[in-house]
Formats: C-alpha cells, sequence, structure tokens
C-alpha cells in the first residue's frame, strides 16, 4: 500500500466552491465601525438579489384529519354494488344538537318542576351560552346565586321565571332580585335505563 | 409610536377563581383562593382575595387563620376543569386574528396587523364574546410589540374605565413615560428576577429607569434578550410571534403524596400511576422516549429525620412508547434506588430524549414488526382508547392498593365539563 496516500484533505470533500449564499468567492475584509450601517445594506441588498436555488417548504404541522367513507361493499367482478354511488357522510349528534362548541356545556336535571317541559329528574340538558334568552326559551338562570332551569317570560319589562308544573310557584323577578340567565337549553337527552 | 406591527394580549382575569364561579355563581365576589397540587401553597387568588392581603406562593398552613377569619372560599385545584375551559377560550380569542400564540392557560397573544377593523370594537366584541360564551371575563391590552402589548394588558385590568380593552400607542409620550415610571423593572414582560436584580445594582429600578438606559449597556448586562426587551419599549417590534409550540424534548410526571411513604409497594403504586400518566402524554404527542430518570425524595424540611434523594437515568439503545415497555422500567429502576427505612414525601419520573415516533430502529433490537411487537403495540392502544373512553379503567396490577400516595385534594370542585358523572346538577 502507497503510504503517501495517507492524510489529508480528502478529494471533493467539504463544501463546494461558490455554493454558500452569494453564488461567488467571498472574501474576510476589516471595516471601520461607523461604515457598518452603511456597507451592511449593500450587501443585504445583493443578497436579494441572489436567487437561492433550493426553495423551503414547510410542512403543515397541524394537519386536519379527513375522514373518508370506506366503502362498505365490497369490490367484485362484475357488478358493483349500487349503494356505493348514493355515499353520505355518517350521522353525528354532535353536529346535529351542538352548533357553538365553545360555549356548550352539558348539565343534569334534578327535580321535576319542568316536567311538563319534557325535562325529567336526571335527564341531561344541553345548554349554549352563547344563545340570546329571548321570551319563551327554557333558561338556566342564576336567582340571588342559585341555579334554577325555567322557562323565561318577558312581557312589558317584567320578567318571570315559569315552572312547568302546577306544584310549583313562578318565580317573580322583582327590583332588588339578581337575575343571571346562564344559558339556553336547546335539548334534553332523556336515556331509558 | 405609529408603527405598523399591531399586537394583543388577552389575559384572563383569575383564571382560576374565575372557572370556580362560572359554576358556582354564588362565588361571585366572595374572596376565592386556589390551592396548589397536595393543597400546599396558594396558587390563585381573586381580587377579594387579594385585597386581604394573602400573597401569591403562601403557604396554606400560614394563611390559615386569615381564610377563616374572612370566610375565604378555598379550593383545590381542579386541572381538568381549569384546562378545558382554557382550550374554549383560546378557541374562541383564535377566531379574532389569523395569527394566534397561546402564552399559557390563561394568556394568548394574537396579531392585528392589517386586520381591516376598528381594532377598539373587534376586541371589545372579543371580550364580550368570551364573557358570553364561557363566563371567563378577560381584559385585553394592544399595543404595536408584545411587551407593550403586555403592558396595555396591566392597564386595561387597572382602571375599569378601559372597559377592559386598552391601546398604549394612543397614549401622549409624556404619560407613557409616567406609566413607565410607575411600573416596577422586573414587572416587565421577559425581565425574570436575576435580570432585574442585576438592573437593581446599575440604579435601574423603574421601567422609564430601563427605558431610559443605554442600550448597548443593556445589551451587555442582560444579552440579546435585554436589548429587544428595550427596543419593544420604543415600538420597535423584535419578538415575534410563535405559533408553532416548540416540540418536547421531556415529560416530567411528579407529585408530593399525600402522606409520607415508606413502603415500596405503596411507592410503587404511585409511580406506575405517574408514569401512566407520563406515557399517555407521550402517546397524545406521538413521541418516543430514550431516556427514563425515576426519583424520590424526603422531605428536606424536616430537619428531624434524615434526608434523602435517590434518583437514577437510564437509556435506551431503541426509542419506546408503549406503557407495557415503560412500566416495567420505572418499576425496575425504583427497586435499585429504594432504600427501605426512610420516608418518601415525593416522586416521580422524567421522559426524556424524546423524538418523534417510529425512528430507526437498532439493528440487533426485535424487529418492529415482529408478530410480538405489533401485539404489544396494539394492547397498548387498546388499553388507551378504553382508559379515555370509560374514565381509566384498566390499571396495572402494581397501580392498586391503599391509594395512600394520593395528593390531597380536600377542597376540589367537580370536573363539571370533563367528567358524566360530575356534570353541574340544576
Amino acid at each position: 500500500m502507497n503510504t503517501a496516500n495517507h492524510g489529508g484533505a480528502r478529494k471533493g470533500a467539504g463544501r463546494k466552491k461558490n455554493s454558500g449564499r452569494f453564488k461567488e468567492e467571498t472574501k474576510v475584509i476589516r471595516v471601520p465601525v461607523s461604515l457598518v450601517n452603511t456597507i451592511n445594506p449593500v450587501i443585504e441588498i445583493y443578497k436579494s438579489q441572489v436567487k437561492s436555488d433550493v426553495e423551503v417548504l414547510l410542512a403543515n404541522d397541524n394537519p386536519t384529519e379527513l375522514s373518508i367513507p370506506i366503502f362498505t361493499s365490497r369490490v367484485q367482478a362484475g357488478f358493483p354494488s349500487p349503494a356505493d354511488d348514493h355515499l353520505e357522510d355518517t350521522l353525528d349528534l354532535n353536529t346535529h344538537l351542538i352548533h357553538h362548541k365553545e360555549a356548550t356545556f352539558f348539565v343534569k336535571a334534578q327535580g321535576d318542576s319542568m316536567i311538563g317541559a319534557g325535562i325529567q329528574q336526571g335527564d341531561i340538558l344541553i345548554v349554549d351560552k352563547s344563545l340570546t334568552a329571548k321570551s319563551g326559551k327554557i333558561v338556566i338562570a342564576v336567582v340571588d346565586g342559585e341555579f334554577t332551569v325555567k322557562r323565561l317570560h318577558k312581557y312589558k319589562g317584567n320578567i318571570t321565571l315559569k315552572a312547568e308544573n302546577p306544584d310549583f310557584k313562578d318565580i317573580k323577578i322583582g327590583g332588588d332580585d339578581e337575575l343571571i340567565i346562564w344559558g339556553v337549553v336547546t335539548s334534553v337527552i332523556h336515556q331509558y335505563e | 409610536m405609529n408603527n405598523k406591527t399591531k399586537f394583543a394580549l388577552v389575559d384572563c382575569n383569575n383564571f382560576y377563581a374565575s372557572c370556580e364561579r362560572v359554576f358556582e355563581p354564588k362565588l361571585e365576589r366572595k374572596p376565592i383562593v386556589v390551592l396548589s397540587n397536595n393543597d400546599g401553597c396558594i396558587i390563585a387568588r381573586s381580587n377579594e382575595a387579594k385585597a386581604l392581603g394573602i400573597k401569591m406562593g403562601a403557604p396554606f398552613f400560614k394563611v390559615k387563620d386569615l381564610v377563616v377569619k374572612n370566610n375565604v372560599v378555598v379550593k383545590s385545584s381542579n386541572y381538568p376543569l381549569y384546562g378545558d375551559m382554557s382550550s374554549r377560550v383560546m378557541k374562541i380569542i383564535g377566531e379574532y386574528s389569523p395569527v394566534q400564540e397561546v402564552y399559557s392557560i390563561d394568556e394568548s397573544f394574537i396579531d392585528l396587523e392589517k386586520l381591516p377593523f376598528n381594532l377598539m370594537s373587534h376586541m371589545q366584541s372579543l371580550r364580550q364574546r368570551v364573557k358570553n360564551w364561557t363566563g371567563i371575563p378577560v381584559c385585553v391590552g394592544v399595543g404595536s410589540t408584545k411587551v407593550l402589548a403586555k403592558l396595555a394588558n396591566r392597564i386595561a385590568k387597572k382602571y375599569p374605565r378601559f372597559d377592559g380593552v386598552f391601546d398604549i400607542d394612543e397614549l401622549p409620550y409624556e404619560r407613557y413615560c409616567k406609566l413607565l415610571q410607575s411600573v416596577e423593572v422586573g414587572d416587565l414582560w421577559g425581565v425574570g428576577r436575576q435580570s432585574a436584580k442585576k438592573l437593581n445594582r446599575i440604579g435601574v429600578h423603574t421601567s422609564y429607569d430601563f427605558y431610559q438606559s443605554d442600550v448597548g449597556v443593556i445589551e451587555t448586562l442582560l444579552g440579546v434578550n435585554g436589548k429587544r426587551i428595550h427596543q419593544e419599549l420604543y415600538g420597535n417590534s423584535c419578538i415575534p410571534m410563535e405559533s408553532i409550540p416548540p416540540t418536547r424534548k421531556q415529560i416530567v410526571s411528579s407529585r408530593s403524596f399525600g402522606c409520607d411513604l415508606k413502603d415500596f409497594d405503596e411507592l410503587n403504586q404511585a409511580l406506575t400511576n405517574l408514569t401512566r400518566k407520563a406515557v399517555n402524554k407521550l402517546n397524545n404527542h406521538k413521541l418516543s422516549t430514550t431516556t427514563i430518570t425515576v426519583f424520590i425524595y424526603t422531605n428536606p424540611h424536616k430537619k428531624d429525620k434524615p434526608c434523602v434523594h435517590l434518583s437514577k437515568t437510564i437509556g435506551m439503545t431503541s426509542a419506546i412508547q408503549d406503557q407495557s415497555q415503560i412500566i416495567p422500567l420505572v418499576s425496575q429502576i425504583l427497586r435499585l434506588i429504594y432504600k427501605p427505612g426512610y420516608s418518601f414525601y415525593k416522586g416521580g419520573l422524567v421522559l426524556g430524549n424524546l423524538a418523534k415516533n417510529y425512528q430507526q430502529q437498532d439493528l440487533f433490537s426485535m424487529n418492529q414488526n415482529s408478530p410480538s411487537q405489533i401485539i404489544e403495540h396494539k394492547k397498548s392502544n387498546t388499553i388507551r382508547s378504553v382508559n379515555s373512553k370509560f374514565n381509566e379503567s384498566i390499571k396495572y396490577a402494581s397501580e392498586l392498593g391503599n391509594n395512600k400516595w394520593l395528593p390531597r385534594a380536600d377542597f376540589k370542585s367537580n370536573r363539571y365539563t370533563t367528567s358524566w358523572g360530575e356534570l353541574l346538577i340544576i
């Protein structure tokens, strides 16, 4: 073996000539500090005119998931399934029942003061906090710091919270009472055991 | 200061206390404090509690008298609730600008540059919407840089007459200087306690002193970050938005135990549970780990008992991500470091050197695609999905026991938004 070939730089190793951002040879020079701000912009402008031959493509870090409907029928030679032309989205209760995801809360009903409106003990109420409470809506109200679910009645400036059960009295909101409408009930989930 | 850059910092008012109030409206206007994990220290206060002189970070036992005397409402921290409310608030804020940086659980920057709206009414509408949709009150600070937006937020919070939204760029110069004089330099965004100390030593106490200081001096003292903050006070935006959170480098899962633990099985029970939490995080971020550190401490404040700090780190040749692999390893490390006779008060683990899943395998390790590996992986995935649906119902045998380690949470509110069994009852 010829020992003279050992050591030293390998041929073709290192950065390729003129492969820097200027695409030509560069040189280190000393510059008076007072001139740095004058010279730098010149270099920046020059730099921006030298076109890079590499374009950086950033991958989306948060790709959204796309669900694709699955073809349920097997692919067969011969007749394709007549249903494949009629593929539709599956039904999702969330999109049906919830319109403002960030403003929607689930609460559990207690008692039977709203039985006439179909709200039974233990039912889950879907409450949308983003909706404005119009007269006639079923609302989650806070009266003097306590929660209650009732039907809201507004008439000529009088506000009443009505129960839907003759055994319960309506709550008339007087001048001193503090009433906050916490949210509007949009659905009730009643599960049969 | 009429630059073209424009940022807003949206900050929730007393976030943890506000979350508690959403589901317990009778706490409105009452003093509330929220305690850290294991009910140790005060980590959040309502305005009323602040007014009573209860300090941030104070150990609970030290302010107990004050709390009892003033009927202060005490809550253990309820992170599932705060986390869910935070993500709702952040989503709504994100609708108000194409560029959002979620800065912490209760703060978010948004970029307002070039938005074709009246910014003041745009921000008022944001504030109203967050309040109406979630019940959480927020304040908005607006400025031509992030440091200024953060400063503006203080003003928006402090003075009710601004209705929760304040644009610092609208201040006349003299008023701006006055404002800087009233803010300690350590309260500027990005100036930490150490930096504030350094600045105090050269006679810089207020933000105005800092503003007036020579930029060269600041850079020598605090480095480029200090220079950036200085520049930002002049309205030159130097700190860009970071809308993509950096990838995690490590996952730490540790707890102070509810009471001191001596027994190996009790420690192992705690560590298994903490490991499962860490591995869930690992899997949610689609990461895998190559180093595991396990540590257990005795209480350094108990001077009468011997004090030890035991820990050990192991490295692996190939990255792993399944709990069936990690949990037994943690147990083994614990067995190596455990010494009988001590009372341990805190423990945990660190999964380090994280990488995206499915990197190159070690030549000598079992093939990733070998049938047994695939079965293991599928098993872990199944356990994970069952647990996310059914409230952590599948546990490791080593996790079962007397639950002595569980941190104290004596005053915890319900997980109203994340657990079917704990819904608000009306």
